[in-house]
Formats: structure tokens, sequence, C-alpha cells
């Protein structure tokens, strides 16, 4: 069983679609659970967003791996249901960059990840109104992810998290910050749940606080 | 943060001769300190000197090359870049374009 | 044990012991390290930084005798900007926040800039900038540029006429992706070709392309295209090509600048891209992690920067801005962190300019 963990786990990392393809029809072979050949896949995934930011791997490779990724869940998603196990399924999670701010590249990068780590991803995008944060949550998001490359525009996160309290919907969703001028203290400072300094440390944080 | 920097590290622009190093990097690829040596060269001093405020600002006006404080009658933009062209042996763009329209 | 006064990478003020100082100069050059395959510091280097960290005045400097060139990007607008780019939010005109540089800050170098600081939107404005320049350079004596951000991202949806490549690839049309990754380099460096010179012939003494690379290696590619053709227009002008980040990111993964792939390049392989299309500075960047320490963050900017210096043939201006250079990411950087990172770089990694 360790072998195909780890066959599956370099094959996403080769990131070629039939190599996935193929590690994951072993493994089913070999009678591996489909819920644990997810969750190697995962770590796999992991590891490819870290190369990603080291400049190891680029944006087509991550998501080449993610295409092998997602044809493998075709098959693997109706074995879980009908195993039951569902718990490698992933909360729905809006993401956007914050109104008047219309850096889009580093969201869409963390989009990408948290797609590829099975999160059911709503990205609207950026200059993005508080309004339709809240509606997405309303439409059933558990998480919210908020970027801001501006000092100007940071401030916008602290507002979706005040009307979301003021809305008694705090409590229902995970809010996560990050951008450039946004730290590990301002997140705190406005009472997000999770700042992530990079894409790969956000769908790290999201994985581990969503489980 | 620009006044850190300088007074951490800078030349000082016109205080000094930052301006005539930065012109020699930019137009010959001179490194820093081969930059400041050809500087050095050309005004009779060493690479100390030229970032010297107390040496410089005397010896900026006397060479009609552009002083940090203002003097009635010390040349300023074109003319002070002529002269900085000279002694440094090298083009400013402004200069050339300033002779081209006013050739007659 | 004694403690010394430090900062973290948000500008916070901790204090650390010299063990734990010197833990971070040597985790933050491994990082480095390890990540653009460049030699450690030696120890006489971490010894140096070691010092200047832990030296107990407020600020320090350079020896007399080692000053560099001191050139500033973003022209007016850490005046008229907002703290969006940690502008002051006075509404001084250009010409006068060209001559305070020139005469009250101490710049050896200075630039026009827009308020938008991109090359796209220069387009239709360029009359105008082109006047301002012209006025300006009758009155400055330093090198006086023009400046912007090349920008990539303003070509890609919405704002520009090509699907925006991080869209695309989530929808896994990854092909799609990279032919507008494509398109937009070629756009980029049409635009540098027609902006750039027009400046030049207004009189300026050069271009600064500011926070190149930014959109990815596509913005990185379109760059260096357009700087060969501007060099080739003007082949004295001063070009000065500054980068967003200490590695090119992958977005398009296989655009080549002259045969050669640029994603995840490193400042000591980005400069031989820049000196090979014809720039005479080079601006290497370093991102600062602002939940790692300032010893940290210094140690991996410099070993990035120290071997892109003595890999170039060009000299080299390490940005040291807001986060960027070892510098905390904070709107008000802390003079004490600023300096130190300044030293640092100046007196260890040998740069020829900040």
């Amino acid at each position: 069983m360790a072998d195909n963990k780890k066959a599956l786990h370099d094959a996403v990392i080769a990131y070629k679609v039939d190599g996935i393809k193929e590690a994951v029809d072993n493994a089913r072979k070999a009678g591996m659970p489909a819920g644990e050949i997810i969750d190697a896949m995962g770590d796999g995934m992991t590891e490819v967003g870290i190369l990603f930011e080291r400049g190891k791997l680029f944006l087509p490779h991550v998501l080449s791996a993610a295409q092998g990724m997602k044809s493998a869940m075709e098959v693997l998603g109706p074995e879980l249901k009908d195993s039951g196990d569902a718990s490698t399924k992933r909360a729905s999670v809006v993401m956007g960059t914050v109104e008047g701010d219309v850096h889009d590249i580093g969201k869409s990068i963390c989009s990408t990840m948290l797609q590829c780590a099975g999160f059911d991803v709503h990205d609207l995008g950026r200059d993005v109104a508080k309004s339709a944060f809240i509606n997405e949550i309303k439409g059933g998001c558990t998480m919210c992810g908020m970027s801001a490359l501006m000092t100007t525009t940071m401030t916008v996160q602290r507002d979706v998290i005040e009307i979301l309290k003021a809305e008694g919907m705090r409590d229902k969703v995970i809010v996560m910050v990050g951008g450039a001028p946004v730290t590990q203290a301002y997140a705190d400072k406005i009472g997000a749940d999770l700042y992530g300094e990079t894409a790969s440390e956000t769908t790290s944080k999201a994985k581990a606080i969503s489980k | 943060m620009a006044v850190s920097h300088f007074m951490a590290s800078g030349m000082g622009g016109i205080r000094s001769a930052g301006d005539l190093v930065a012109r020699m990097q930019f137009s010959k690829n001179m490194k820093n300190d081969k930059a400041k040596e050809y500087v050095a060269k050309k005004l009779g001093l060493s690479t100390i000197e030229i970032a010297d405020e107390h040496i410089m600002r005397e010896l900026r006006e006397e060479l009609k090359i552009g002083v940090v404080t203002g003097v009635p009658g010390a040349p300023r933009g074109i003319a002070a870049k002529m002269n900085i062209e000279r002694l440094i042996d090298t083009k400013i763009n402004s200069c050339e374009i300033f002779r081209g329209l006013t050739k007659r | 044990m004694t403690q010394f006064y430090t900062r973290m990478g948000d500008g916070k003020r901790v204090t650390l012991t010299k063990e734990q100082i010197l833990n971070d100069i040597q985790a933050g050059m491994a990082d480095a390290a390890d990540m653009a395959g460049v030699p450690d510091l030696t120890a006489n280097d971490i010894e140096m930084l070691f010092e200047i960290i832990s030296n107990k005045n407020r600020i320090v400097g350079v020896e007399p005798g080692n000053e560099v060139i001191v050139s500033y990007d973003i022209g007016q607008l850490d005046f008229t900007g907002d703290n969006g780019n940690s502008g002051n939010g006075v509404d001084v005109g250009r010409m006068e926040a060209a001559l305070l540089h020139e005469r009250a800050l101490g710049a050896d170098t200075f630039e026009l800039a827009h308020a938008d600081y991109s090359i796209k939107p220069v387009k239709p404005v360029i009359a105008c900038e082109m006047q301002a320049m012209e006025e300006i350079q009758n009155e400055i004596v330093i090198p006086y540029f023009y400046g912007a951000m090349p920008n990539a991202g303003l070509y890609y949806a919405p704002d520009g006429p090509y699907g925006n490549p991080a869209d695309l690839m989530r929808e896994f049309r990854i092909e799609e992706a990279m032919k507008a990754a494509e398109l937009t380099a070629e756009h980029l460096a049409k635009d540098i070709e027609y902006v750039a010179p027009k400046l030049v012939a207004a009189g300026a003494d050069g271009f600064n392309f500011d926070t190149t690379a930014s959109a990815g290696d596509a913005d990185f590619v379109g760059t260096l295209y357009g700087v060969e053709a501007l060099r080739k227009a003007c082949p004295e002008t001063y070009i000065m090509l500054g980068m967003a980040g200490e590695s090119v990111m992958g977005i398009h993964g296989s655009i080549e600048y002259r045969g050669e792939a640029v994603a995840g390049k490193y400042p000591h392989q980005q400069v031989k891209m820049a000196e090979k299309a014809g720039a005479n500075v080079f601006g290497p960047v370093v991102n600062t992690n602002t939940s790692k320490s300032l010893a940290w963050n210094m140690a991996r900017s410099v070993t990035f920067v120290k071997e892109c210096v003595k890999a170039a043939s060009i000299p080299c201006h390490v940005n040291m801005g807001m986060g960027v250079g070892g510098i905390p990411m904070w709107e008000t950087a802390p003079i004490d962190a600023v300096t130190r990172c300044n030293k640092a770089m100046v007196e260890v990694a040998k740069v020829d300019g900040v």
C-alpha cells in the first residue's frame, strides 16, 4: 500500500494526466480505498503547490496535475459515494479580490490550488463587491477567501467581516485573508480565521481548518 | 524611506557627485567602483572625496555643474548638464536635443 | 543572555538572542541557496550580517567610500500617491517633486511617472508626458528617466483584449491560456516600442521598467523584447530594468526569450537576460516573508542578490522598498530595519545602487 501511495504522490508531481490515471488504476487494482487514493494525490498536489512557489514547476504543470486528479475523481467520486466515505469532500469557498482592487494573479493561483485540493471554489474575480461575498455565503459557501494587494483596499476585508457579524453569519463561515500587505497580525486584528503567506500555505491551512 | 536610503548609503546626488557617477553607470555600464574611479579622476579627487559634501559643494559651483542650494546665477538644468558633458566626457540626451533645437 | 532588539518581516519589534539571530541568518540563507541553486554566504558575510543586525544604534550606514547610487522609482507618486503606494497624499506638481528629490532628498536619479504607472495607459496621454519631460529636463540636473511598469495584467480580460490565463487554466484550457500569454507579450513589446522612444525624443535620459514580470513570464518576455526595440531605436539611452520578485512566475511556463525559457529564473539568471536585451542597470527584487525575522529576510535577500551582482556585467541597483530587499512589509517601514538592509546590500551583497 505504501508503494501505491508513493506512486500516486509521484505521479501527481510528474503532472502527466496519463501517468496519474495509471497510478490510480494500479492503486485500485491493489484494493486501495478511494479515500486513501484521493488523500495520496492531495499530498502530491500540496507538493506541486510548493514546487510552483519555488519556481520549479509552472502554472500549466499545476493545472495538468489538477486535470489528472479531476479525471481520477470521475472514477473515484462514485466509489466514494457508494462506500459512504465522504470525508474527503471539502467545503465550498468563495474567493475574490476585494472591491477597488484589480490585482488578480495571486488570488487566482490560490483559487487554483484550493480547487486542486478538492474545494468547491467560487472565484468571483477581482474588484468584488462586499455584497457579492455575502451573497455567496448566504448561498452555501462555508469559507470565504479575500485577497487585497494594496494598503488602501485591505480594509475591505475587515468590512466584510463586520457585515458578517452584523448579519449574524460570522460563526457560519471561515474567513481567510491574504495579499502582499496583509500579515498575520492584521488578520488577527480584523478577526479573520486564517492568514496565508503564500497560496500553498493558504491551501494547507484551509485543509487543516476545514477538516 | 527615501531619506533613510540616502542617509545610509547614498552619494546624495548634486550634494556631491552622485549624478555624475550615476551617468557613468548608465551610459557606460560601469560598476559602482569603476564609475567612481572614473569621476574621481576627471575631478582630480579621490573616490572618498567625490562623496564629500564639504569638498563637492564649492567645487560644483566653481565647475558650474549645478549646486544643491539656491544660488542666483549658478547654472541649472540644461546649462549645468552641458558643463557636465564636457567635464566627464559624455553625451546627455536633453543637451543634444537642446542643441538640435537651437541650431540656426 | 543578551537580547537584541530587532524586527519581524511585518515590522513588529521583537528581541532575539545572538543564537536565534544566527539561526535565522543561516535558515534564510539556506532557503535562497536551495531555491536558486546559488552558493551560501561566507562565514565572514554571516558575521557581518550579525553585526549589522545587532548594532545598538537606531540607524546604521556604510563606511565612507562605500557610498552607492540611489536611483528612485515611482516618480512623484511617492509624494502624490495614497498609502497604497506609500504616498504622502500631497498633491505637488511633477516639476516640484523632481526638483525636491534632486535638491532636498539626495536623489542620484529620478523619474517622471504617470498616475497609473503602467506602460499601456501612457499611450493615450503620450503628448502630455512628452511635454512634462521636456519642461522638467530644462530645470533638472540629475539623470531623469521616464518610469512605468510593463504590467502585462492590463492586457488580459477584463482590462485587455486577451483571455485571462489564470481563469482559462482553471477551466483546463491550458493551450488557450498559453496562447493568450504569448499574444500579450507581443502586444506589450509593441507598446514599449511605441511609448519609450517618444519619451527619449522628449529628452528623457532613459526609461525605467519597474516591477517587471509582475504578471509572470510573458510579462518578462514582452519587456525584454521591448527593451531590445528601445535599444535599437535609441542606442545611447539609459535603460533600467527592475523586477517584481526573486523568481519569474511561470504563468505560461515555457515562453522563451531568445531561445531560453524565462519561467523560474532567479536574479543571477534574470540579469543575464536583461543584459542581452540591452539594459544598462538591473534591479533585482527579493520579497519579504512577513512571518520571518529581519535576520531571516535580510540573509535570504543578500544571498540571492550577492550572486546576481557576481554574475552581472552591468551595475545592479537592488529594490529596497516596503516588503522587498529584506525590508519589513509595513507602510512606514522602521528606519532601523531599512538602514540595516541597506548596509547589508551595499557592504555584503556589493550592489552598485539601491
